[in-house]
Order: C-alpha cells, then sequence, then structure tokens
C-alpha cells in the first residue's frame, strides 16, 4: 500500500480500529468482571459491571472444588500432544501432495479434502463404540488418537510448500541427501511460520474442543477444562462467576501462545493461498 | 471423609456455600491419579452418572459405606442432563454402561421401551417390603418409572412446581395470594406497574405443563393416539399463557435459551412479583436476596387444582454388569436418612411419604409448602412415554409450540396445526 | 526412507511413487480408520430406524429428510448463516486488514486485540453473550438505559441475526489475520506501476488488491462457509434454537434427532445430506476460484 495517509485518513483509521477492537475486548474484559464477582453478584437480577470487591479467591475455588488441576494437566498433555503430531505429520503430507506426481494423487488429495465436511458429531458414536472396544476410553490415547491430523492442516501446509522452489529439492537429491532427509532437513526449514500458525490454530482448536472429551472420558480426573466446567453449573442455574473464571484460565493459555508466536504468525500466513 | 465430617450445614448457608457442596462433591475417590479407572481390588469401578446438581454430602457418605460394604471403588461422574444424555446413549450404542444412571422426566420408561433399563422386578419382590417400596413411595412417583407392570426406576427426587411470590410487594399492594386464573390474572394487574411486573413466565417449555394440567389436558391420549386432548381446553391454557405476556403485558416476553433463572433473577431482583417455579429456586433466592420475605402458595386451580411433577430416578442399565450392586445403591440412596440428609442439606424434595412427615421436611415453611403440593402433581409426559417419543415430541416439538405461542405470539390454532402436523409424523416413525 | 537415491532416471518415477505412498501411509492409514470408518457406519446407519437403529428402512430416511418441513427451514436459515458470516466475515476482515496493513503506530496490539475473540471457544463466547444480551437481566440493556437509549430485545426479536452477529465477532479477525498476510504479500511494484498509470485507490483496489488477494480470498471463503454450515456452539449455547425454532442451525438440528429423539438413523442420513452439500459448495468455490486466480 501507498505509505501516505492523510491527517484525516490517518484519525479516521484509528477511530474505527479503536471502535472494532473495543467491541471485541469490552466483551471479555465483562468476562474477567464476572470472574472476579461474588456469587449473588453475578446471579443478580441487576447485572454488575464492576464488583465491588474483586474475589481473587474464585480461581483458588476452581481448584478447591473440583480436580481443576487434573482439568489443566489433561487440557496441556491432550491439546499439546495433538498439535505435536499435527506438525509431524500434516507438512509430511502436504508436501507430498505439493511436490510429488504419482497415481491417484489428485483423487486421494480429494478424499483428503472431503473429510473437512464431516462434523465431528457425526462420527462420535462410531469413534466410541471403537475406543470402547480398543479400551481406550478414560485413557489419553482415546482422547488424542482421533486427532492426529486433520485435513485444514494438510491443505494449509500444502499451501505453503507448493512455493518452495523445486530446484532446492532437486539439488539435495543429485547431493545424496535421502528422501526423508530432503523433507526434514531442506523442505521443513523454508515453512517454518507456517508450522507456527498451524501449532497454534490446532492448538487452540483441540484446548477448546468439547464433545469428544465428555463422552471419552469415565473419570472426573480425566476431564479437560471445557469438559470440567459444566461441573459448575447446578440442575437450573450456573455458577457464573466460577465458569467465568473457569473461562479465563481456559483463555490464558491460548492467548499466551498466540503473543509468543504472534511474530511469526502474519509472516507464516502470507503465502496462504489455493492454486 | 464424610463421617468425619457430620453433615452439619443448614438452609441458612449462603447460597456459596451450598453451590460449594453440590459442585465440590467430587469425591476424589478413584484413587490413583489420572486415567485410573480400575479400582486397586482389581474390578472394575462402580460408575454412576449423576447430575451435577446434585452431588450432595449426604450421597457423598453413602457412597463411602457402599465403598466399604462392598469393597468397590465408586467412579461419581457428574454431568449436565443434556450431556449425560448423550453420553448414555453412546454407551448404549458401544454396550459398555455404567451401573447406575440417574434421569429426569420418564427416562427410565423410555429406555424401558427401548431396552436399555433393566427391569428392578425381582429385586422389588426380593427386598421392597424391607426398604418400603412400593408402598411407602407417593403413588405417582412409581408410575413414572413403571413399564408394562413392571418398575424400571426408582425415584430419587420428588418435587414440583407451585407459584412463589415476595409477599411485601402482594401486602404492599393489598393484594392476597391468588389461587385461580382469574385472580392469578387480576393480581398480577394490579402488581405490575413500572419496573415490575406482577409474573415472570419461563422461557422453558415445561412450565406451561401445570397450566395445561390445571385445565384438564392431557398430552397424549393413548386411546385415540390423540395429542393435547381436550383441544379446546388446550387451546384456552395457551392463549390464557400467551395473554399474560402479549395481551395484558403482566410478564416479561420470556427469553429463549438453555436455563430456566431468568424469572428466578427477576424475583430477587424486585422486578418481578410472582412466578411459577420449584424448589430448585429456594437457594438461589435466598443467596441473592437474602432479605425478600418469599410467599410460597398452593397450587393454582384451573378446572382442577393441580401442578406439574418434576424430579429425577436412577435406573439400571439392562446390560450393566453387576445388577445386584446396582441395585444395593439405590436402596442406600433412596433411603429415609438419606433423603432427610439431603433435604437438611440442599432443600430437596423427596418421594417418600415418610419424607413427608420428617423434621426436615416440615420445619423450613418454603419446603413445607412445596412439600404439600406434592400430592397434588401429575406427570405430563406419563402417557407419551410408552410410544418411546416423549423425548422427541416434548424437548423439540413442544418446545417449538409453547415457543412460538408465548414468545413470538404465534396465533395459538395456527401454532397447534404445526405441532399437529410434526407430532403425527413423529409418532408414526 | 533413507535409501541413497539411484540417479537412474528410467527408476525415479516408480521410486518417487513408493516414496510418496510410503509417506502418505500414515495419512491413509488414519483417515481410513478415523474418517471413512465412520463414515461407511453412518451410511449404515442411514438405511435403519428405531432407537436402536437395527431396523432396516431401506431409503426412507432420505425421502423423510426432503418432505420434512423443519428440516427444510434448518437448512434455508443455515444456508443464510453460513453465507452472510462469510461475506461478513470477508468484507470486514478484509477492510480491517487494509487499515491495519497501512504504517499506523500500534497495529501489532489493534492486530492481536481484533484477533482475541477467535482464540476464545464457542461455549464460552456464547455464555458471555448470552450473558450480555438478555434483555431483562443482560448487562447491555442496563448500560443502553442508562445513556437513555432503548433497550434491545434481539435474543426474541432477532434470533438469527443474534448469532450470526456473534458468529462475526469471533470470526472476523481470523479473516482478518490471513487478509493482511495476504496484502503483505502483494508485491509493491504492482501498485507503483498502476499509479504510474494514473489510477486512483478506488481502481488499484480493483484491479490490483482484488485480483492478487484472490487465493487468501478462496481460502477464507471456503473454510468460513465449511464453518458456517457447521456451526452448532452458537444455537446451542445462546438460544436453545429459539425462540420456537427461529435459530434452529441444521447441525443443532441433527444433533437433537440423535441424542434428544434418539433417532440416529434419520440423523445420519441427515448428516450425509449435509456432507454432500458442503462438498458440492465448496467444489463450486474451488472452480470459481480457479477460473479467477490471477498468477503474480
Amino acid at each position: 500500500m501507498l505509505n501516505r495517509m492523510s491527517t484525516a485518513g490517518r484519525v479516521l483509521a484509528y477511530v474505527t480500529l479503536l471502535g472494532a477492537s473495543a467491541i471485541t475486548v469490552l466483551p471479555l474484559l465483562y468476562m474477567v468482571s464476572l470472574a472476579l464477582q461474588t456469587e449473588a453478584e453475578s446471579l443478580s437480577g441487576d447485572p454488575v459491571l464492576i464488583p465491588e470487591t474483586p474475589m481473587w479467591g474464585n480461581f483458588l475455588e476452581l481448584f478447591e472444588r473440583a480436580p481443576f488441576a487434573n482439568f489443566i494437566v489433561n487440557s496441556l498433555v491432550v491439546a499439546g500432544a495433538i498439535t505435536v503430531s499435527h506438525l509431524l505429520f500434516d507438512p509430511l503430507v502436504g508436501y507430498v501432495f505439493a511436490k510429488f506426481r504419482f497415481p491417484f494423487r489428485n483423487t486421494l488429495f480429494l478424499l483428503v479434502i472431503a473429510t473437512m465436511a464431516i462434523p465431528f458429531f457425526v462420527k462420535m458414536i462410531p469413534l466410541y463404540v471403537m475406543m470402547s472396544n480398543l479400551g481406550w476410553l478414560d485413557t489419553y490415547q482415546g482422547l488424542i488418537t482421533p486427532f492426529l491430523m486433520d485435513a485444514f492442516g494438510i491443505f494449509l501446509m500444502r499451501q505453503f510448500i507448493q512455493p518452495v522452489p523445486d530446484e532446492l529439492i532437486d539439488a539435495a537429491r543429485i547431493d545424496g541427501v535421502g528422501e526423508f532427509g530432503i523433507y526434514w532437513r531442506i523442505v521443513l526449514p523454508q515453512v517454518k511460520p507456517a508450522l507456527a500458525v498451524l501449532g497454534v490454530f490446532t492448538f487452540v482448536f483441540q484446548w477448546n474442543e468439547f464433545l469428544w472429551p465428555l463422552v471419552a472420558t469415565s473419570t472426573e480426573e480425566m476431564r479437560t477444562i471445557p469438559v470440567g466446567l459444566t461441573l459448575f453449573s447446578q440442575e437450573y442455574f450456573t455458577i457464573w462467576n466460577l465458569t467465568a473464571a473457569g473461562a479465563v484460565l481456559l483463555f490464558l493459555p491460548t492467548a499466551l501462545l498466540f503473543l509468543a508466536s504472534q511474530r511469526f504468525f502474519v509472516r507464516g500466513i502470507a503465502i496462504t493461498g489455493m492454486k | 471423609m464424610a463421617l468425619d465430617n457430620p453433615i452439619s450445614r443448614r438452609h441458612a448457608l449462603r447460597l456459596a456455600g451450598t453451590a460449594a457442596a453440590a459442585a465440590a462433591a467430587t469425591p476424589l475417590v478413584s484413587s490413583c491419579g489420572a486415567g485410573a479407572p480400575k479400582s486397586e481390588a482389581g474390578g472394575d469401578a462402580f460408575t454412576v452418572y449423576w447430575n451435577a446438581g446434585h452431588g450432595y454430602q449426604a450421597y457423598e457418605k453413602v457412597i463411602d459405606e457402599f465403598e466399604q460394604a462392598h469393597g468397590v471403588t465408586v467412579n461419581f461422574q457428574k454431568y449436565q442432563w443434556p450431556d449425560l444424555r448423550t453420553r448414555i446413549l453412546a454407551d448404549f450404542a458401544s454396550g459398555t454402561v455404567p451401573d447406575v444412571v440417574e434421569s429426569p422426566d420418564v427416562w427410565a420408561i423410555e429406555f424401558a421401551v427401548s431396552g436399555d433399563a433393566r427391569s428392578l422386578r425381582d429385586f422389588v419382590d426380593q427386598d421392597g417390603a424391607e426398604m418400603g417400596f412400593p408402598d411407602d413411595w407417593l403413588p405417582k412417583t412409581v408410575e413414572r418409572n413403571t413399564y408394562q407392570g413392571e418398575v424400571y426406576g426408582i425415584q430419587v427426587h420428588y418435587t414440583c412446581t407451585t407459584l412463589v411470590y415476595n409477599k411485601r410487594m402482594l401486602d404492599d399492594a393489598g393484594v392476597t395470594p391468588p389461587s385461580t386464573w382469574d385472580e392469578l390474572l387480576a393480581a398480577a394487574k394490579e402488581l405490575t406497574g413500572g419496573d415490575v411486573h406482577g409474573l415472570a413466565l419461563n422461557q422453558d417449555y415445561s412450565y406451561a405443563w401445570p397450566w395445561l394440567l390445571q385445565n384438564d389436558v392431557r398430552l397424549y391420549d393413548p386411546e385415540t393416539r390423540q395429542l393435547l386432548v381436550d383441544r379446546a381446553a388446550a387451546e384456552e391454557a395457551f392463549r390464557f399463557q400467551a395473554d399474560l405476556v402479549h395481551r395484558h403485558k403482566v410478564s416479561p416476553v420470556p427469553v429463549p435459551s438453555t436455563d430456566y433463572a431468568g424469572p428466578q433473577k427477576l424475583l430477587s431482583a424486585g422486578r418481578a412479583a410472582m412466578i411459577i417455579t420449584g424448589p430448585w429456586d429456594l437457594m438461589p433466592i435466598a443467596g441473592t436476596s437474602p432479605d425478600l420475605e418469599l410467599g410460597v402458595a398452593p397450587a393454582l386451580r384451573g378446572a382442577s387444582q393441580v401442578t406439574s411433577s418434576a424430579g429425577a430416578s436412577a435406573f439400571v442399565p439392562a446390560k450393566a454388569k453387576r445388577p445386584e450392586l446396582s441395585w444395593d445403591f439405590l436402596k442406600r440412596i433412596t433411603a429415609l436418612e438419606t433423603e432427610r440428609a439431603a433435604t437438611e442439606e440442599a432443600g430437596m424434595l423427596m418421594p417418600r411419604k415418610s419424607w413427608a412427615t420428617s423434621p426436615e421436611a416440615t420445619s423450613d415453611p418454603h419446603i413445607k409448602a412445596f412439600a404439600e403440593n406434592l400430592p397434588l402433581a401429575e406427570d405430563f409426559l406419563l402417557d407419551l412415554a410408552p410410544t418411546g417419543k416423549s423425548g422427541e415430541v416434548s424437548d423439540t416439538l413442544f418446545k417449538n409450540l409453547y415457543q412460538s405461542i408465548v414468545v413470538q405470539n404465534t396465533p395459538v390454532s395456527e401454532a397447534l396445526a404445526t405441532f399437529d402436523a410434526a407430532a403425527k409424523r413423529a409418532l408414526a416413525g | 526412507m533413507a535409501n541413497r537415491p539411484r540417479r537412474r532416471r528410467d527408476g525415479l518415477s516408480r521410486r518417487y511413487t513408493r516414496t510418496a505412498y510410503l509417506m502418505l501411509l500414515p495419512a491413509i492409514l488414519f483417515f481410513a480408520v478415523f474418517t471413512y470408518l465412520p463414515i461407511g457406519n453412518l451410511l449404515t446407519t442411514s438405511a435403519h430406524s428405531g432407537p436402536q437403529a437395527d431396523v432396516f428402512a431401506g431409503l426412507d430416511n432420505y425421502s423423510r429428510a426432503v418432505s420434512d418441513p423443519a428440516v427444510r427451514h434448518s437448512f434455508v436459515i443455515t444456508v443464510i448463516f453460513a453465507l452472510v458470516t462469510t461475506v461478513g466475515a470477508i468484507v470486514l476482515g478484509l477492510a480491517l486488514a487494509m487499515l491495519l496493513d497501512k504504517p499506523l503506530r500500534g497495529r501489532v496490539v489493534f492486530r492481536a486485540l481484533l484477533l482475541v475473540p477467535y482464540l476464545t471457544s464457542v461455549a464460552i463466547v456464547g455464555l458471555l453473550w448470552r450473558n450480555i444480551l438478555d434483555p431483562g437481566l443482560g448487562i447491555l440493556n442496563r448500560l443502553l438505559t442508562a445513556l437513555d437509549l432503548p433497550p434491545q430485545q434481539w435474543l426474541i426479536t432477532h434470533p438469527l441475526e443474534t448469532i450470526i452477529g456473534v458468529m462475526l465477532w469471533q470470526h472476523v479477525g481470523y479473516a482478518m489475520v490471513l487478509f493482511l498476510a495476504g496484502l503483505q504479500g502483494i508485491p509493491d511494484v504492482y501498485y507503483e506501476a498502476a499509479t504510474v498509470d494514473g489510477a486512483g485507490p478506488a481502481r488499484r483496489f480493483r484491479h490490483v488488491t482484488l485480483p492478487l488477494l484472490m487465493p487468501t480470498t478462496l481460502f477464507v471463503s471456503i473454510i468460513s462457509v465449511i464453518t458456517g454450515l457447521q456451526a452448532f456452539g452458537q444455537a446451542y449455547i445462546i438460544t436453545d434454537g429459539g425462540p420456537a425454532n427461529a435459530s434452529d442451525l441444521y447441525v443443532f438440528h441433527v444433533f437433537n434427532v440423535a441424542f434428544e429423539a434418539r433417532d440416529f438413523g434419520y440423523s445420519s442420513a441427515l448428516s450425509f445430506l449435509l456432507v454432500v452439500v458442503i462438498l458440492a459448495f465448496t467444489v463450486v468455490q474451488l472452480r470459481y476460484g480457479r477460473r479467477n486466480e490471477v498468477q503474480h
């Protein structure tokens, strides 16, 4: 874009951005406010904008009332392992589709892309029966395996790897680098930013996943945070302040992860496109 | 642990405390850390699915005793009702089922019809007399767990809805608690003004049931296979509710959502003078508006004086591996002393006749008032349950019917026509 | 895998094929077991009825789906939902991206703030907005009243628009980040050349920005349509599909057919029809996108 902007344009740009940011951030600040309210304040029919005294103890209560530390560990292990698995497999598969010519390539790619069209809950019961037969219910492997890779990540990585020059790969072959070595040592370093993007998106998505951990866990100690949060509702009402406190804790890791990686983020997505 | 810590909580406890008792009921029992569904004894853990709002200390105590008596570890899994249902249906599909399941409405009959719940007849024959079943249970609570003459579930909690009001507001307006529809409308009109509505209707469709019952409407007539009969009475009951909101404007428009707490919050905030609700709102009211002087009226009288029942049963899945253990768990969790302890702790109402005369049920005036309404309570879904279609007809179609009339102000006959067409398809399919 | 490559040309093609399949093997196995096996199961189930889905019903569930007014209603509002959220995400996302593409102070901060809702779970976002928007009990009307503005009743009067708004609130930042990246990928020379040719801002946007952004737009649009057609949590958490069935999104409807009505046969048929529709939408977009794609 051109570098010069009129003062009026600049003011307009700031007003728009400030307005938009207010719309995205204020509701989340309200969530923080709810998290710091007393139970009576958060359940009141006259909603409270700012709590009289911030109840930092709400966060502690989460841990007293439920095995919340377990929830956090479980969420970290499950979302973490799935993210690592995506980082291992999605680029590899994307690389093959981007750089190899082989029979049935387009058919296979279409079959992979088609899996995006299936809402998860549709597969839930068959997967549940499968895991039950394997004896994997209520285990980490049961929570993790159905999500080891996905079409979105493969698709994303294929788009990123396509622009990596073929000459680079050919030169490595001539130098006698093995096929896996080419992928690992030549191709992957070219798409590091993309890996950051893939990692964050995958983590955020899995971190917030609800349905599968709901059905695939059978003990409270194996629940992840989103499922654990349902304990903070009574039969007829939701305990708002604690639910909100849990939501804040749920949000922090993804926010930190994004902040830590956001430098790569925009550069990383830059090449995304469909060819 | 509950043994060392005798249950000393009282209703006077702040809401936070009660909620804590419920949410904290996390026992941390299953020992060896994350991912250990097996007990140390080597056998499978004894798994119980329970409502997340019902994790009372009284039950923790029962669980402790049960574990000691049988040398098993109880895996006490707490869910919200919709999540519990998702979970149990997945279990039925896989064949791996829990040992005991708490369930609302008429799930026990629904799952008896589908062959997923176990008949408890042999157990009842064997030691029903000793535990007082069915004689000590209110007849309706046995009926709503019975299919083709066999019992499939034991009622654990039994509650009902009735009119709850802000005493001060009624006194100030010189209004006496209404006992008929006409009196209710007149009172609501009198009490409506400024920021305050005389009444606040609930967005949840189940709150339409008392009106229909009071007008002698049945959801389903098994003989004629007709829904919502007598039709004129059904139309009148729906129109009355719609008019409260849209014509007389004595109730705010209910807001569709997944929770039932709207009217209670308005009552607590002093913006509604009367609501129709059950004892589950007593705790939140005491917690958020401790100064509010509450009145609990007898069920309204239409053509009949009646109200709708609520509450939970527990059933044993047909494929449960140790039905004797499951049965023993049911016996313990429904023992009179357990019921009394749960009432003392959480204000919950119970299905036993002998409970109704216990000090726990009679000492608190509000609980007593609700308990006195229990014999008037009926289950609106009962006739429909044996068709196995009660889930679809009530949760989806009846919900649409209620909300389109009461929220959207759709003409009653038009909404009923839509309901009929869809319900016919559902019952035929 | 670490075989040293043979240099002989004629062996190469076959060897590459073998390498490719070797590398694809885990993925092929994974998708076969965790997606295509369940889909096979889905198709079988869709030909059955009853609570255990064990009564053979042939194509009954499909013919029922076609003539079911509730399904038709859900389908129509879901397509509206998906299209409006997609167009909205593209227009708003692109507009914000173009602002942030300018050399403004603090744009990194704005970028982060605008993406924040995307990092939160749909369930939490739903609970939060329900709490904010409730006409009688929400904080928004309290603020509006305090400012002497008329209160809103959107959850009652405009439920579909409301969940569309919440969806956009959560996803615009995501589209924005992708567009921002796309914009930064457009070399300045194109703009300079256009300026030299006498093109104003509007023409530069139409003839340089839009065509060169096509790959990004296509990507955003495909992902967004799929997300929209599969949307569930917004209806589940915020409106419960109501009032009546005004916001009864398709996947929410199908979920209830499965888990409330316990009609897995019918829900499987409805799911399979959705998969077909999503594939059709995706293929059409890909076709259209390819035709309009401009190479740098």
